[in-house]
């Protein structure tokens, strides 16, 4: 409410430039919402309507073949999903609320300390040993992290031998477990940044007066911290569940065994049967490989693609309605220096 | 009363307030005990890969066998490799591409937003920033994408009354149309609203009174006070971008031939061949390539609007 000035307002020049950029924004808002519009639509045709040229915008005869079909593609396909869809779903889950288990108290207790506690020479490098990561290309470490999950805590494909010794060292392994997914995770130095700018905006002398009142420095942070920061964690559990539900080149490295693969390694694996090449003329039409015909013939297409994708957004989707009042009041962030 | 081993100084502020210094004292070892599980996995997961990095890019590192001492032997077969500075001649393509055509939007989305009266604009964020995952839009825009029966396709042939268009099997052409879709992502909007609300309003009535239009407002106020997030951002930016796996590898897996394989694709492929050091080498350049970027972005951009 101030670009525009409080007085003036009706002018004929200020009403077209406020016009003007309410139709911007609602333009912009349509663009964003036509991908749903698109994916639910093509998800209710049959496959044929879905392939048609031109594409209809609404299906004539609604149906859900391409919905029953996907959920139960590891039944009509086993050769392409050996797990049925709804395994891939509760892999993915039971990574996200591990991370979230894991990371988001590690992540907040480091930075109440960093905000609140630690004060004196050791807050700075503090502070950068927890961020510093951040600022430097991550990918850096895909390797070494990918062999600490074989060998922790030797980050080489063979553990070396106990020195005048032929025996290895032990090494723990984690690699092809969903710990691989969720271990690497248990700090997030973006969520720490986060964490960090709220706790700096909560008054020193609230702590110091429950300090006064005879309370532990954990119980202060359980009962008084917390309940007044649940716009951060709402914040940034949203972001761990998006990043963690989303992941991609992490579990594709450390996951090798389909039982426990996310959804994502689901994805793949099917959206790479529709590139292959076809055996019939709708297979080449689809780019499908041979492992999906029988698929193809009970009438899926990228009706069932569709619908996969709106299964995989709908968690993030419903997260992010369920944590929206809290988005805008969560970040506090004034840039790095 | 946990302070009573403080000894007081007789202020006029409350004194047991006073009593509690946080950097001295019988507990100060328990602060520490807050941040040991974070201290303890950023090493492991953090610091502790990054360092090993650059010691695994000089060495086979082979799957089976001693690990032995190489030099910069992985850098040279890198470099001689024609794969390699085509997959960072893609990246930069693809990460300067998609800061061109994202980086602006939101700030100026963000702005308008707060223009708009409080009730509307929570509603108008939530459609602006409604999620759609970032796998099932690959899904989407290989849909749009299709050659024979995209919605892309038949606007270029229905619509404009073009010829068929190969869209991401054409070698020149499917970097573009793998940046394009960039334009429906809004990922750091929010920063910039939360931004934007920190900024006083006597700023805009007092630079209105002195006669600033719309731009003027925007220009002389709005982004000056977000520079410190603009260039965050814009450092994150630099970083993801360059970075980029997911997108590419789900919508073309680099193809056709190589033409949208980025460096981490590269990485990938190295890493399934099981020439790990020669992985990690690529990365390392990779990680170069991105710092020099960004230490010469800061050298020449200053974040603090108050300069």
């Amino acid at each position: 409410m101030s670009l525009f000035p409080l007085v003036g307002r009706k002018q004929p020049r200020m009403r077209v430039a406020w016009s003007l950029m309410n139709i911007l924004l609602w333009l912009g808002i349509i663009l964003h919402l036509i991908p749903f519009f698109i994916m639910i639509s093509t998800s209710l045709k049959p496959a044929a309507e879905a392939m048609a040229m031109p594409p209809t915008l609404w299906p004539k005869n609604p149906t859900l073949v391409g919905w029953s079909l996907i959920w139960n593609i590891s039944d009509i396909a086993k050769s392409l999903l050996s797990q049925p869809l709804s395994r891939y779903f509760l892999n993915s889950t039971l990574m996200t609320l591990g991370t979230i288990i894991l990371s988001i108290p590690v992540t907040s207790l480091a930075a109440y300390a960093t905000s609140k506690l630690i004060k004196g020479r050791a807050t700075k490098p503090l502070f950068i040993f927890f961020i510093g990561t951040l600022m430097l290309p991550g990918i850096v470490t895909l390797i070494p992290s990918f062999l600490l999950t074989r060998n922790f805590p030797f980050p080489l494909p063979v553990p070396p031998n106990i020195p005048g010794t032929d025996i290895a060292f032990p090494t723990l392994r984690i690699w092809n477990t969903i710990w691989a997914v969720i271990l690497p995770a248990g700090f997030s130095a973006s969520n720490f940044l986060l964490f960090k700018g709220f706790f700096d905006g909560i008054p020193d002398s609230i702590i110091n007066a429950a300090r006064v009142d005879g309370g532990s420095e954990f119980n202060i942070f359980r009962r008084i911290i917390v309940p007044m920061s649940l716009p951060v964690y709402a914040v940034t559990t949203y972001f761990t569940f998006g990043g963690v539900w989303d992941s991609y080149l992490w579990p594709l490295v450390v996951i090798q065994d389909s039982a426990i693969a996310p959804l994502t390694l689901a994805i793949r694996r099917i959206s790479d049967a529709f590139s292959g090449a076809g055996t019939t003329s709708t297979m080449t039409a689809l780019g499908a490989s041979s492992a999906i015909a029988p698929l193809v013939e009970q009438g899926l297409s990228w009706n069932g693609l569709m619908v996969l994708g709106l299964l995989q957004a709908l968690p993030v989707f419903i997260f992010f309605i369920f944590a929206r009042e809290y988005l805008l009041k969560g970040v506090r962030i004034q840039g790095l220096k | 009363m946990a302070i009573s081993s403080e000894q007081v100084a007789p202020v006029e502020t409350p004194a047991a307030v006073q009593a509690v210094d946080t950097t001295k004292g019988a507990n100060r070892w328990q602060y520490w005990l807050f941040a040991i599980p974070a201290l303890v996995f950023q090493f492991f997961w953090g610091w502790y890969p990054m360092v090993i990095a650059f010691f695994l890019s000089l060495t086979n590192a082979p799957i089976r066998g001693a690990v032995t001492f190489q030099g910069l032997n992985n850098y040279s077969r890198l470099l001689a490799d024609p794969l390699v500075s085509m997959s960072f001649k893609i990246t930069f393509i693809y990460g300067i591409g998609s800061m061109l055509l994202t980086f602006g939007i939101p700030i100026l989305i963000a702005i308008f937003l707060l223009e708009i009266p409080a009730k509307l604009m929570r509603v108008m964020m939530l459609l602006w920033f409604v999620p759609l995952s970032g796998i099932a839009s690959t899904l989407f825009w290989r849909y749009l994408y299709n050659e024979q029966f995209g919605i892309f396709q038949w606007i270029a042939t229905a619509v404009l009354g073009m010829e068929p268009q190969a869209f991401l099997s054409s070698e020149s052409w499917v970097i573009f149309w793998l940046i394009f879709p960039g334009i429906l992502m809004f990922g750091p909007g929010l920063y910039y609203m939360t931004g934007l609300q920190g900024i006083p309003k006597s700023y805009y009535e007092a630079a209105e009174i002195e006669g600033a239009g719309f731009w003027r407002k925007i220009w002389t106020i709005s982004l000056p006070r977000l520079r410190p997030i603009i260039s965050m951002t814009l450092v994150f930016s630099i970083i993801g971008s360059l970075q980029e796996f997911t997108f590419p590898d789900l919508m073309t897996r680099g193809g056709p031939n190589g033409a949208s394989r980025t460096v981490v694709m590269y990485m990938f492929t190295l890493l399934n061949e099981g020439r790990y050091g020669d992985s990690t080498s690529l990365a390392v350049l990779l990680f170069i390539v991105i710092m020099v970027l960004v230490l010469l972005y800061r050298a020449f951009f200053k974040d603090d609007p108050d300069v």
